[in-house]
């Protein structure tokens, strides 16, 4: 026995369109503050635990070991060695450089932190773990309070060698 | 059960705005001020519970920052809820009980002055299909809830505006209120409307601020505060998403919540000598007198959510201040409660005393 068919089904709603959009004041921080105002002055600025002695950079406003307000800000020179890094080779949404590029953590000399950034002027497979690096900063109309005043950091053309990590 | 109490509570001043700190220079002052009223270390905190809400902030996992006030390394056993931090007590309270450790640490960030027009974010707590896509305005679904309850003569434009001006006159007394003073009911009602009928007192001022209550078990509580809050009940219930199916005249879910923590306390609301309502409006008041039974209680003694609401921090507020009246030695029994979600659709209600059982 075969099943009468039924009327036929009504169209389904797929979709509704409810764009949201919402404007948010930032606060960065006094801490961050002093990083980010330094950035618009192509400098690195970092600061010191007075509790444990690790230095940070980027520097909150205290030290999120020891709870203890850092010590006043000092510039580092911005060279520092790769700890470690990875190649973006696919593309996706909001990407704003073309694939492949080199993303890496950076170990700057004097700090205990590591910092993110690109890594430019070099093939990515010459890209290795202990290159040394330095800062390429965007001319001085687009220095601003943003990471984005680094374009990419550069090898120094000097090799220091695996570079310990530490414990 | 184990018996737990609060042993200590700290806030941070309800301000409009807080544009100093980032959300881990907001918390650090108000957790050192906890730990050290509790006499501990944060090393003896076993675990740490906190509420807060993207949607504030406009950024994913926003509260991760606050961990860097809290310590966290090394690795410590913590717990978020993207709601108001009430739940969070909820939930650190429920892990305590599990007899997993001895002390834990609440906190809660309300930043309500980040987003530049909450009438663009609030809308996105509602029902996504018949509600959100109209953009209610921020007090839109208060204003009905409120009409209602004026036309079912339950109340009276003029004992909304009692409830703010005894609100804001007992918010002198708190340094942490944003708002206070003495306002006459006439000079209150020639106020124009928001939503009518609220007017903009009748609303609970949106701002920042945080909030930290620490909880101990036992012997452990005994040892920290001389006399400590014990929590003799908690609950909570929520109703159903869309506004349009209740009677918003009720607050069945409090009413449920209440009595499910009566049951457990061995006390009820019309027990309790002071009372901490989350009254996101004045209106909110006599419903939630009316579901939780509060014939005698005097009811938010710190001016309540109408004297600061920092969004998120403001029900665990009503927890710290309800606990505190126990841990200053001003009240036998106290209730607490908090709310989430439009129109009280979400309620949790705490019952405190100074007895352990």
């Amino acid at each position: 026995m075969s099943a009468e068919p039924g009327p036929p089904l009504p169209q389904p709603i797929t979709s509704v369109k409810s764009p949201f959009r919402m404007d948010y004041t930032y606060v960065a921080g006094a801490g961050r503050s002093v990083f980010l105002r330094g950035l618009a002055e192509r400098k690195l600025l970092a600061r010191r635990c007075p509790g444990c002695s690790q230095v940070y950079l980027p520097p909150p406003e205290f030290c999120s070991r020891c709870l203890t307000e850092l010590e006043a800000p000092f510039e580092l020179d911005g060279r520092g060695t790769i700890a470690t890094f990875c190649v973006v080779s696919f593309p996706f949404p909001g990407q704003t450089i073309e694939a492949p590029y080199v993303v890496a953590h950076i170990h700057h000399h004097g700090a205990d932190t590591r910092l993110m950034h690109l890594i430019g002027d070099v093939a990515p497979d010459e890209v290795r773990i202990g290159m040394e690096v330095e800062p390429v900063w965007v001319g001085e109309d687009q220095l601003t309070t943003s990471m984005t005043s680094i374009r990419h950091y550069r090898p120094t053309g000097v090799a220091i060698g695996s570079e310990s990590t530490r414990a | 059960m184990r018996d737990i109490a609060v042993v200590s509570f700290a806030q941070s001043p309800c301000v409009a705005a807080n544009r100093r700190d980032d959300m881990a220079g907001f918390l650090l002052p108000v957790i050192r001020d906890a730990v050290q009223q509790a006499g501990i270390d944060r090393d003896q905190i076993d675990f740490f519970a906190s509420g807060s809400h993207d949607f504030f902030e406009g950024r994913t996992f926003a509260y991760i920052e606050s961990l860097d006030a809290v310590g966290a390394w090394p690795p410590i056993s913590e717990s978020h809820v993207e709601m108001d931090a009430a739940w969070a007590f909820h939930e650190a309270w429920a892990w305590l009980q599990l007899g997993q450790g001895d002390i834990a640490l609440v906190y809660g960030i309300g930043r309500g002055s980040l987003p530049r027009d909450l009438d663009q974010v609030l809308p996105a707590q509602l029902d996504p299909y018949y509600l959100a896509p109209l953009r209610p305005h921020r007090h839109a679904l208060a204003g009905l809830q409120a009409r209602a309850l004026l036309d079912a003569g339950r109340t009276s434009e003029q004992q909304l505006a009692e409830v703010v001006s005894r609100s804001l006159a007992a918010a002198v007394a708190n340094p942490a209120a944003q708002k206070s003073g003495a306002f006459s009911v006439a000079e209150l009602m020639a106020a124009p409307y928001v939503a009518s009928p609220l007017r903009e007192h009748d609303v609970a001022p949106c701002g920042d601020a945080a909030a930290v209550v620490v909880l101990a078990a036992g012997d452990t509580a005994r040892r920290l505060a001389d006399r400590p809050a014990w929590v003799r009940a908690i609950d909570h219930r929520m109703d159903t998403h869309y506004p349009g199916s209740r009677d918003l005249t009720r607050a069945e879910s409090a009413r449920i919540a209440g009595a499910r923590a009566a049951e457990l306390a061995g006390f009820a609301g019309y027990d309790v000598d002071v009372a901490e309502l989350h009254v996101q409006y004045s209106h909110q008041e006599m419903i939630l007198a009316d579901a939780l039974g509060l014939t005698g209680a005097l009811i938010n003694l710190s001016g309540g959510p109408l004297a600061g609401n920092p969004m998120t921090a403001t029900g665990l507020i009503r927890i710290g201040e309800a606990a505190a009246q126990i841990l200053d030695g001003r009240a036998g029994r106290t209730l607490a409660h908090a709310t989430n979600g439009p129109a009280l659709q979400q309620n949790l209600v705490c019952l405190m005393s100074t007895d352990p059982a």
